[in-house]
């Protein structure tokens, strides 16, 4: 199982991607979000990148998923929906899954799969090495990169931080 | 709005923009578009009440959409070519799913659904700069991937784009849903040429920028919205009168006026590559762009509109002061004699 670790998380976590895109109350979204962070964190530590990892968990999971569950716990209504409460949120749910499984059936059992990209089964899920960059972790030297050559990329990601809470201040100021 | 995040914001947009054009990097290009995206939707929502809040919603969403199947389209030429400079697409399924994603960016047929109700949600000023400027980051994306775009779905979505743009615009009396019909229908016409010459597209760009900052200038001029509210210009600025019929003219593309000149040159360039069926239809679905213009020109200028007596005096606070509406008026009629020297535009 091991071997197909890889796969078997971004299953998951295509799954509680279906999960919040079926809409449910955005409480229910929140509970899948931690679940398809606390998965996308296990895909990238399992591509050796501890680092970013743990800043899924403490970033976006610590941060902002929980100002996000604050936020929507101030606003939500007496009944929410859930998967199974309304009709139409449990279809497309279903729809989901079921579309989800079907796919991972003919992954498993043909030997090429062509949709957009051509994999030759499971196989091409599972992780022989983690590159051959010698004695340097190449998402350090991401990160590294990020603050030296990317420079610009910092300041421009930054500015549109700060212009982003500019805009959601004027957009819920009113009048 | 406070003046200082006004201008931030607004410095945002343009930044935006600036970043699309300038980068060579995909996603720097995709970070651009966000950020367009994101500081626009205030300038859009200026007034507070639930129309403009309707049409920023849809604009954001139609938008958001767009960038993703970008960013989809991005990492399938990734996947495919390795590097993330910007040129050619490498892929025909990145190649089709990044057209398709400029293509909602800029109101393209079939998808165009959003530009008259959000251009009719928003205030004057706000739809302005949603038709003109941001349709130059779209524009630019597509001139630097041209040589891969699918011909077939690109002409489809042009000459689509010309017929929903004249059509649509026939049952029009709002002044800023005929405004976005012109702009459907004038993308159109820049798509269309793009495979085969696109200075002609930056060129036709350029001058359709002109003419409709001319017509929104002169429609915030007169505070107007209506082809009711319009018609009662001659009793406020007789001389606008004259000036909306000139500029709508050359929005129609008659000739000698300098609207007519990026259709001449469309028309020529399509015709020296061997397709003459193409652009006539391209030229008869213009007349009824046209057709809508002259509408607007003839109860504008060419007759006294019926209304009751008291409509007659329009109500304004004090003049408004419209910059550079003067020579934008000058360029959008007179250029036509400079066809020559577009070869600068290479």
């Amino acid at each position: 199982m091991m071997t197909y670790i890889v796969f078997i998380l971004s299953v998951i976590f295509v799954v509680s991607f279906v999960g919040f895109s079926s809409k449910p109350s955005p409480i229910y979204g929140g509970l899948v979000l931690i679940v398809s962070g606390g998965v996308g964190c296990g895909i990238i530590m399992n591509f050796g990148g501890s680092f970013l990892g743990l800043m899924v968990f403490l970033i976006y999971l610590g941060g902002m998923l929980v100002v996000f569950g604050y936020t929507t716990a101030m606003a939500t209504e007496q009944y929410p929906e859930v998967w199974v409460s309304n009709t139409t949120v449990m279809g497309v749910f279903l729809l989901g899954l079921l579309m989800e499984v079907m796919l991972v059936l003919y992954v498993l059992k043909s030997e090429e799969v062509g949709v957009v990209f051509k994999f030759s089964g499971v196989g091409d899920w599972a992780i022989y090495d983690t590159g051959d960059s010698g004695v340097f972790s190449e998402e350090i030297m991401g990160v590294a990169a990020l603050y030296s050559y990317g420079a610009w990329v910092v300041i421009v990601t930054g500015w549109s931080l700060f212009v982003g809470v500019l805009v959601i201040l004027e957009v819920t100021r009113g009048d | 709005m406070n003046p200082l995040i006004f201008t931030t914001i607004l410095m945002t947009v343009l930044l935006g923009t600036m970043i699309v054009m300038m980068s060579s990097h995909w996603l720097m290009i995709w970070i651009g578009f966000e950020m367009n995206l994101l500081a626009i939707i205030p300038i859009l929502m200026k007034k507070y009440n639930p129309r403009t809040m309707e049409a920023s919603t849809k604009y954001f969403l139609t938008q958001a959409t767009a960038s993703m199947l970008l960013m989809m389209a991005i990492i399938i030429n990734l996947m495919h070519s390795g590097q993330w400079t910007i040129m050619k697409v490498f892929n025909p399924t990145a190649s089709i799913i990044m057209t398709s994603a400029l293509a909602m960016k800029l109101g393209l047929t079939p998808f165009h659904f959003w530009v008259p109700e959000v251009t009719q949600g928003i205030s004057l000023t706000s739809g302005l700069i949603l038709l003109t400027w941001q349709k130059l980051a779209p524009m630019s994306i597509l001139y630097q991937i041209s040589p891969s775009i699918n011909l077939n779905i690109l002409l489809t979505m042009a000459v689509l784009s010309i017929l929903v743009g004249g059509w649509g615009g026939l049952n029009q009396t709002q002044l800023r849903k005929i405004m976005a019909y012109s702009s459907i229908a004038h993308m159109g016409w820049m798509t269309a040429v793009l495979a085969y010459n696109p200075t002609l597209t930056m060129l036709n760009m350029l001058i359709y920028i002109m003419m409709t900052l001319t017509m929104f200038m002169l429609f915030i001029h007169s505070s107007s919205t209506t082809t009711l509210s319009l018609s009662h210009t001659w009793n406020k600025t007789p001389l606008t009168t004259t000036l909306i019929l000139i500029t709508l003219l050359s929005m129609g593309g008659l000739p000698p006026l300098s609207g007519f000149m990026p259709k001449w040159m469309i028309i020529q360039e399509l015709t020296k590559n061997s397709s003459i069926i193409l652009p006539t239809l391209m030229a008869i679905m213009a007349l009824l762009n046209l057709y809508f213009y002259m509408r607007l020109t003839y109860s504008t200028s060419l007759t006294m509109f019926p209304s009751t007596n008291n409509m007659k005096m329009k109500w304004q606070f004090e003049t408004k002061r419209i910059t550079l509406l003067p020579p934008l008026i000058v360029m959008s009629s007179l250029l036509l004699p400079l066809t020559p020297m577009l070869s600068i535009l290479d």
